[in-house]
């Protein structure tokens, strides 16, 4: 329940580490570690490397993201940069630029 | 206890218990911390610190309630509000500041109000 919102609006420059879900609506620059889902939403930008258990992608990224699990572009997301994740799905209408790494 | 609840200036943001912030956070809206956060913050809008949070940095916003613990100059337009068990250790700057008994703060306390002429002495010679 208590899980972390960047709301739009809100910038953040720097390191976010979270135990928990985290949603950005708004600006990171930096870096975010989550042990839990990640949920980049559309208008979002983000200008960060991601770790996280799983990312959905419905805002623009730019930097490389590793999921443990799956990595979700959804149509209208963005993500420049490399993808390391044993499960990703690219929608119809979504932009990508990188490489992928399955981990096979 | 008037909490900052209606948010006429878009959604709150919150950063929640198991998140750690190094780094600077700044934007129009409000912000509710449950975790940690160092590094400066910067809001227009309202911004919480709920118990066991904790933020070792210089605050800014347009009012403050602190339930958790702040290391750090707070500075708010409107009210700050300085809950039992928070404990802060900072100057404090806002037009009303309040501290409930149980609170631990140490720092200067710089409210800004009108001394009335007698002891203003300066503008009534």
């Amino acid at each position: 329940m208590a899980n972390t919102v960047i709301a739009q609006g809100i910038t953040i420059e720097g390191e976010l580490t979270s135990d928990e879900e985290v949603v950005i609506q708004g600006t990171l620059r930096g870096k975010l570690v989550s042990k839990d889902a990640v949920n980049v939403e559309s208008g979002a930008v983000v200008e960060a490397d991601i770790a996280a258990s799983s990312l959905s992608v419905g805002g623009q990224i730019t930097g490389n993201v590793t999921a443990s699990d799956r990595v979700d572009l959804m149509p209208g997301g963005r993500l420049i940069g490399d993808v390391k994740a044993s499960r990703l799905t690219i929608a119809d209408g979504a932009s990508f630029k990188g490489n992928v790494d399955m981990d096979v | 206890m008037a909490r900052a609840s209606s948010t006429s200036h878009g959604q709150m943001a919150i950063l929640g218990k198991g998140a750690h912030l190094r780094g600077r956070i700044a934007g129009d809206g409000d912000l509710r911390v449950e975790g940690v956060i160092s590094g400066d913050v910067a809001l227009k809008g309202h911004l919480t610190v709920e118990s066991g949070a904790e933020i070792v940095a210089d605050v800014e916003a347009r009012s403050v309630i602190v339930d958790g613990a702040i290391e750090g100059d707070i500075a708010a337009i409107e009210s700050v509000a300085i809950r039992a068990g928070a404990r802060v250790s900072g100057a404090i700057r806002g037009s009303s500041i309040s501290i409930e008994e149980g609170a631990n703060v140490s720092g200067r306390i710089d409210a800004d109000f009108e001394l009335p002429p007698e002891l203003g002495g300066k503008t009534s010679r």
